[in-house]
């Protein structure tokens, strides 16, 4: 905590709103800065800060992760997935394989891994072997599988992508005309990727204020400040509080390698559905080593079925910043970090994750 | 002896087992009252209340920077015995070794153990060894037990925690979880920090016969955050931290914020936390800081009345519950 962090409070409490203010984030990074530094019990009480679609875990479509667990049991291949995707459960009957770290246990060789750099050293150490690397994630976690295409790909390492962009989820709540949220903080490190410009729609077709933030408290705080006098003063503009990171036009390498290894295209959201333009699959001339070509379809049509949550689990919602993640009929009671029964209390990045592991206890209303 | 690595055959109880228990480990770790042709050994009377402790060993990869197998197998018993209020006297070492192990890095490892055994005033008095087929062992496992004799004056009891005490740690918290991850360079991470695997018997002997001081323990797995839910479940009271108090390595920070892990629950090899009465805090901090192991030692927090939890306190004011450890800790994407 430093003192900028406490002058950006001070000014913050300055302000006199006569109503709620909300301000939805979008990133997993920030909800856990926020809530594990107990900004919520520093600002003042008109201030809401609503978790929003920011946990690429929670929406990865439970059709994914049922084809990566049947890849590593059935296919005997070297499965290698980000490390929260491997407790994430799917909706199978009692006594069968539901994660993916239950297959490990069962004898598949499932790996986790914190970067795709690992996924092409685990192939190249491993000549003999299929290797799928389950890529879910945003664009910040994309990007380098771009890379790794784009660089040359070991012939034995098949992707199996589950990348979404997380724009086009924030442009869906805004257009549904009732977004639940009257100011957005962007994130950081998808602005580092994409570039901030990337959220002006936010500012220019929506009228609604907006700022990058990095997950400092400090810079957080500076784009709660910043878009609170944006609403006081009437001013609209895509402010940017993580300058140091986030430059204009993002990362250009990354961006021309995933013009040139990925497609964008219409993808499932679990639990939310279809999103238009919001995910990404490789181009057809990687085709040798795309893993939903390359191996069998293990997901029966039933599982794709949009809305696919849990019975009683309210993740779509949490994800969608409609509810708070202890206004979920389960949270704390039969969901909880040892028994989690919806994605978003498997992830760290996962609201309901985060709100548990900050100590959140208590139901609320919903 | 001519082979290089361990065979089968160095467990089946003929000669090459002979030579291997003569060659590494008696050379090593002989002293007096080690007789290799015994079945069990005289131990001479304790001049105090004798002490007794066991604990197996695994680690990977073996060798590791700031330490290895074989010293943290004596640090570890040797800690567990000297929170205790203790001094550690004696161990048995029984190893568990697999087939295919480099000999130059068996007896790396034993002359390893034998020199932290030295160093802390202990002698071997019995030991086994058995070779397991490769594939079914992590190279070498030590198991360990350790007799003491209790030389703290006062009587350390988790139970007599109460409300208003102070909790102290002797050092930087986490610092041999990451090393190892590092050493393994798991999740693509590579560094140079250290573990910190050490014998905390001077730590524990400059402060166990000051009055106020109620409890020591010496964080491993699980690390700080898992001896506050020992100490808080036991007294059932709110063990409540203090972040910004917490001493954390740079590296430790940064490893920590890429992988979304937590500090508190990673482990350590060579640290103490202290339950003390408020007012003999800045006493023990004092003898700690005079010993260059506890140089960066503090007060972390206090013990409250209230459910039993562990609670970590934000600069900002906020409180969030350090839940018990579920998982092993896996890295998130982002």
């Amino acid at each position: 905590m430093t003192d900028t962090s406490h002058a950006w409070l001070d000014r913050i409490h300055a302000f006199d709103f006569d109503r709620t203010v909300k301000i939805m984030n979008v990133c997993g990074g920030h909800e856990r800065s926020i809530t594990h530094s107990g900004l919520r019990g520093a600002l003042p009480e008109w201030l809401e800060l609503i978790p929003g679609p920011g946990c690429p875990v929670c929406v990865c479509p439970e059709e994914d992760i049922y084809q990566a667990i049947q890849l590593a049991l059935q296919d005997r291949v070297i499965l290698v997935a980000y490390g929260d995707m491997l407790r994430v459960p799917v909706n199978v009957p009692k006594g069968t394989v539901r994660t993916l770290a239950e297959a490990q246990a069962a004898g598949a060789d499932v790996r986790p891994i914190a970067s795709p750099t690992e996924a092409r050293l685990i192939a190249q150490a491993n000549p003999g072997r299929q290797v799928v690397f389950f890529a879910a994630g945003f664009e910040t976690t994309t990007a380098p599988v771009a890379a790794l295409l784009a660089e040359g790909i070991p012939d034995n390492l098949f992707i199996l992508l589950s990348g979404r962009l997380t724009w086009p989820a924030v442009a869906m709540l805004l257009d549904s005309g009732s977004p639940g949220f009257d100011a957005l903080v962007a994130p950081g490190h998808v602005s580092t990727v994409m570039g901030p410009e990337e959220w002006s729609f936010v500012v220019e077709t929506h009228n609604i204020p907006a700022a990058v933030a990095g997950f400092g408290t400090e810079s957080l705080l500076a784009a709660f400040y910043s878009v609170l006098r944006q609403l006081k003063s009437g001013e609209r503009f895509l402010d940017n509080c993580y300058l140091e990171v986030a430059h204009p036009g993002g990362n250009p390498t990354a961006l021309r390698m995933m013009a040139a290894t990925l497609d964008v295209v219409d993808a499932n959201w679990r639990g939310i559905g279809t999103i238009a333009r919001s995910g990404y699959a490789l181009k057809p001339a990687f085709a040798q080593h795309d893993a939903r070509l390359r191996f069998a379809d293990h997901s029966a049509p039933e599982r794709r079925r949009a809305g696919q949550m849990p019975p009683g689990c309210d993740c779509a919602n949490v994800v969608l910043g409609k509810i708070y993640p202890n206004q979920c009929r389960i949270y704390g009671r039969a969901c909880t970090p040892r028994h989690p029964i919806g994605p978003c209390m498997v992830s760290d990045e996962g609201a309901c994750r985060i709100w548990w592991a900050g100590g959140v206890r208590v139901a609320a209303d919903a | 002896m001519n082979d290089t690595r361990i065979l089968l055959a160095h467990g089946n109880g003929g000669r090459l087992m002979r030579e291997l228990v003569t060659d590494v480990f008696a050379r090593h770790l002989g002293n007096a009252l080690l007789d290799t042709d015994a079945d069990a050994v005289t131990l001479p009377s304790f001049d105090g209340e004798p002490m007794v402790t066991t604990d197996g060993f695994t680690v990977q990869p073996l060798e590791f920077p700031g330490g290895d197998l074989g010293s943290l197998a004596v640090h570890g018993v040797v800690n567990d015995l000297a929170v205790a209020g203790a001094d550690p006297r004696y161990f048995t070492l029984s190893a568990l070794i697999e087939e295919g192990l480099e000999l130059a890095v068996l007896d790396r490892l034993i002359g390893s153990f034998a020199a932290a055994a030295r160093e802390n005033g202990v002698a071997v008095v019995a030991g086994d060894t058995k070779v397991v087929r490769r594939g079914e062992g992590g190279g070498l496992y030590l198991m360990v037990a350790g007799i003491g004799v209790k030389r703290a004056r006062t009587k350390l009891a988790i139970e007599s925690i109460a409300p208003g005490d102070a909790v102290l740690v002797s050092g930087p918290v986490g610092d041999h979880g990451i090393a190892v991850m590092l050493a393994r360079e798991q999740f693509g991470l590579s560094g140079e920090l250290r573990s910190d695997s050490a014998s905390v018997l001077p730590l524990a002997r400059a402060v166990r016969d000051l009055p106020g001081l109620k409890f020591m323990r010496d964080p491993t797995r699980g690390g700080l955050a898992t001896v506050c839910h020992e100490i808080s479940r036991a007294c059932g009271h709110t063990v409540t931290l203090e972040q910004d108090r917490v001493p954390l390595r740079p590296e430790v920070v940064s490893v920590c914020e890429m992988l979304g892990y937590d500090p508190y629950f990673l482990a350590c090899e060579g640290r103490i936390v202290a339950v003390v009465e408020a007012a003999a805090a800045d006493a023990v901090l004092a003898c700690w800081r005079a010993l260059p192991q506890g140089a960066a030692a503090c007060r972390i927090g206090r013990v409250e009345s209230g459910e039993p939890r562990v609670i970590l306190e934000t600069p900002l004011g906020g409180r969030r519950v350090l839940d018990e450890l579920e998982d092993d800790p896996l890295p998130r994407i982002c």
